[in-house]
């Protein structure tokens, strides 16, 4: 497969897998326009001026739905290479067969979102590397949670997820408010009362025994007269009941895997295309006079970072310096580590964490002395991201490989 | 560590729960109330003595907080603390990080709040515990929802920031105020305490938190002596904390700071003009200003009901420092006449005599606070 080559492409075309090859990069004809009608616009600027205007975008007006929504499609494109590479390194890498490489590329995809909203265009570097780097973590996280889904029985799984899940689980299903509420108390009825009673069995618990579906429901119409509008129920209701939340909860912990991320070609209509047209001449006019000025400064001050963060790395002891190469240039796994070292893995963890931790106090003291930022823990958890991208890209980390052309 | 290991983030702090206190922390959660209870208890015992080697690490003083155990009968959540720092952990059992649930307790009753709370995954079968992140109460208090049917705090798994590095290094810039204000809930009297244990220590009512309004739980259930009562109260045990019942029968299971001990008259004489009429007394060491104390309880007089607390110190010739007080209320905190005895200068030894009815309840406290203190009532 041929690399992208235009702006407009990178902004506005999708793989297409067949099977488990990807066959074509397909055009999005609404995002092409789009982007084009920018573009003419523009005097020429790099794709991460783009993917940075879009973010910028999608961040600034929550208002306008169409354009919140066309900025997030047109990163959705910008991040195909770097889904395909998640996918290709993560199918590579667990001899599971149970996911195909568009399964994962899927899966890459279905986190644009955490990707957009963990993003910070005021600090981040490389909106493409962010995602590489994020992306890794989240679909790493979904296989986790994929794979202990599969493990649970039904009644374990109840026991095991968050209320939050459930009810949208439900609501995904297209059941009634009142019906949810009933459902989550008769839930919260059947986890106080139905507990392992093993201590390493949490994950196999068999279908409750009559006595405990008995004293669910005791205990469901007992609290039901605490919230309004809920009914009476029998033991044979919450039975049936539970088992439309573990149904439904795990059928939405597995989406089907279609592409319900990517925007299907020719939906527009014309009277979508006269609003695109006119939001999108107001933004990219508007933007071009704050993004120009933003631009230099934002180049000043990641390389006054770089610079920071390069002493402060040759401050480190030996032994930090080592772990942290073999870390983020060798990209091993802390088990690798542990084995190349000799150290217990803990050790690996603890070490690489606290020289990580002093990289991340040298930056959040250059920040405060530079740019009078209060260190408070919000402002260094998102410094923490800066620093984990900055160091990815410094030492080329294998997981961002997203500069090669995506292959056969 | 397990196979899984490579699915973590890792940036997240992971650690494998160590098998022999698995099965001690499994045994151990056997003796709480309910099936419910019992599970809570585990979960909060796996989760805080496998995290509580790494948070010693970073601070060597950090311990839980006192009778922390006797928390899980109720509510799921370990309170870590050291100087003027607090840190609950709140385990989770969940495989998704879609929400963090905060019990409420730990977030609106002033002498529970802590400066940071950690959402901490703990997977039994796999025997991995997983720090997903952290916020503050101040964070909490802004970002969470409060759920009232529940009465928990829930905050979307993305609001929690996942590197604890930026929770220590916050803590060295001293950067930020990491709690916000709460409101005192209405204080109980004696009696409509009593009358809630009695009601709430039926172990078939399965949440006793949920039963009544939470102003009126808040206040029961901060106050270290309520607690422990409904505690045992739950798990079926009669009155732990009788020093009449312990001259009888000897010191109860679970009043296990006391210790049965010879009453040593030989300064208290000149000051005193009554004399003991049994030398048992009973004592507990303390730790005041990084001072060792020891408070006796001993009986004066059976026949009208009139008892001595006695402070004394514990180092070689140590006398009661300038400024220590010691100090009863009734069970209800409220102050009489002759509570207390405070050090003007350093004196040899506190004490406050007091008469008491039968089954009167008192409380005990210290100035300045001893470590790890909980409030305890005694019952005469």
């Amino acid at each position: 497969m041929r690399p992208r080559q235009s702006l407009t492409e990178l902004f506005a075309a999708f793989l297409e897998f067949d099977h488990d090859r990807c066959q074509n990069w397909a055009m999005d004809p609404r995002l092409r326009r789009n982007m084009e009608r920018c573009l003419a616009q523009t005097a020429d600027q790099p794709d991460t001026f783009w993917a940075l205007h879009w973010h910028k975008v999608w961040q600034a007006d929550t208002s306008n739905e169409l354009r919140t929504r066309l900025a997030r499609e047109h990163l959705t494109a910008y991040v195909q290479e770097p889904c395909y590479w998640v996918a290709h390194k993560t199918a590579s890498s667990f001899s599971s067969h149970q996911y195909s490489l568009a399964d994962l590329f899927q899966m890459a995809i279905a986190q644009i979102d955490k990707v957009l909203r963990g993003f910070n265009n005021q600090q981040g570097f490389n909106f493409k590397n962010y995602a590489s780097v994020t992306l890794h973590n989240l679909v790493r996280e979904s296989l986790r949670q994929r794979q202990e889904v599969d493990i649970c029985s039904d009644w374990a799984l109840l026991r095991k997820l968050s209320q939050k899940r459930l009810v949208e689980a439900l609501q995904t299903v297209g059941l009634a408010a009142e019906t949810i509420a009933s459902y989550v108390l008769a839930w919260s009825c059947f986890k106080a009362l139905y507990v392992p009673q093993q201590a390493t069995q949490s994950q196999r618990l068999s279908k409750p025994e009559p006595e405990t579906w008995e004293a669910i429901a005791q205990l469901y119409n007992q609290e039901r007269l605490n919230q309004s509008g809920l009914a009476a129920a029998t033991t044979q209701h919450l039975e049936k009941w539970l088992a439309v939340c573990a149904k439904s909860a795990r059928a939405y912990l597995y989406p089907s895997l279609l592409s319900i991320n990517t925007p299907k070609p020719g939906q527009d209509s014309g009277e979508f295309i006269d609003d695109l047209a006119e939001t999108s001449q107001t933004t990219s006019l508007l933007g071009d006079l704050i993004e120009a000025e933003e631009v230099a400064q934002r180049q000043a001050q990641q390389q006054q970072i770089g610079t920071v963060l390069l002493e402060a790395i040759a401050q480190l002891d030996a032994e930090s310096q080592q772990l942290i190469q073999c870390y983020y240039r060798d990209g091993l796994t802390q088990q690798q580590m542990a084995e190349r070292t000799g150290m217990k893995q803990y050790t690996v963890s603890r070490r690489l964490t606290k020289a990580r931790e002093t990289l991340l106090k040298r930056l959040a003291q250059w920040s405060q002395a530079e740019l009078h930022k209060t260190p408070t823990s919000d402002v260094l958890n998102a410094m923490s991201a800066v620093l984990e991208e900055w160091l990815k890209t410094h030492y080329h980390h294998p997981d961002l490989v997203v500069d090669q052309p995506v292959t056969r | 560590m397990t196979s899984h290991s490579t699915l973590f983030d890792p940036t997240q702090l992971c650690l494998t729960i160590d098998a022999a206190s698995q099965t001690q922390a499994w045994q151990q959660s056997r003796s709480f109330a309910t099936p419910n209870s019992q599970w809570n208890a585990y979960l909060n015992q796996l989760c805080l003595q496998t995290l509580l080697p790494y948070l010693r690490e970073e601070v060597p003083s950090a311990h839980p907080v006192p009778n922390l155990p006797l928390f899980w009968e109720f509510v799921n959540g370990a309170a870590v603390a050291w100087a003027d720092r607090r840190i609950v952990l709140i385990p989770t059992e969940t495989i998704d990080l879609d929400e963090i649930r905060i019990p409420q307790e730990w977030v609106d009753i002033p002498n529970w709040v802590a400066d940071y709370y950690l959402a901490v995954q703990v997977n039994p079968d796999q025997a991995w515990v997983r720090v997903a992140g952290f916020v503050t109460h101040a964070q909490l208090k802004q970002q969470a929802q409060l759920d009232r049917i529940d009465r928990s705090y829930c905050l979307e798994g993305e609001a929690l920031l996942p590197d604890l590095s930026a929770l220590w290094l916050s803590q060295q810039f001293a950067s930020e105020m990491t709690r916000a204000e709460v409101a005192t809930p209405t204080a109980l009297t004696a009696p409509e305490a009593t009358n809630l244990i009695q009601r709430l220590g039926n172990p078939t009512l399965v949440m006793p938190r949920l039963a009544l309004p939470f102003d009126r739980w808040a206040a029961l259930i901060s106050h270290g002596g309520w607690r422990q009562r409904l505690a045992e109260q739950r798990r079926g045990l009669p009155e732990q904390h009788s020093p009449l019942q312990w001259l009888q029968s000897g010191i109860s299971a679970l009043a296990t700071q006391w210790s049965r001990v010879e009453y040593q008259a030989g300064f208290a004489a000149s000051r005193s003009t009554e004399a003991p009429e049994s030398p048992t007394a009973f004592s507990r060491q303390l730790t005041i200003a990084n001072q060792r104390y020891e408070l006796q309880v001993l009986q004066l007089d059976a026949a009208t009901n009139v008892w001595r607390f006695e402070l004394s110190s514990l180092a070689p010739t140590g006398m009661v420092a300038t400024g220590v007080t010691l100090r009863l209320l009734t069970e209800d905190l409220q102050p009489f006449a002759g509570n207390e005895d405070r050090a003007m200068q350093p004196v040899d030894r506190l004490y406050v005599d007091v008469a008491l009815e039968a089954g009167e309840g008192l409380v005990w406290e210290v100035e300045p606070t001893p470590e790890a203190y909980d409030r305890e009532i005694l019952r005469f």
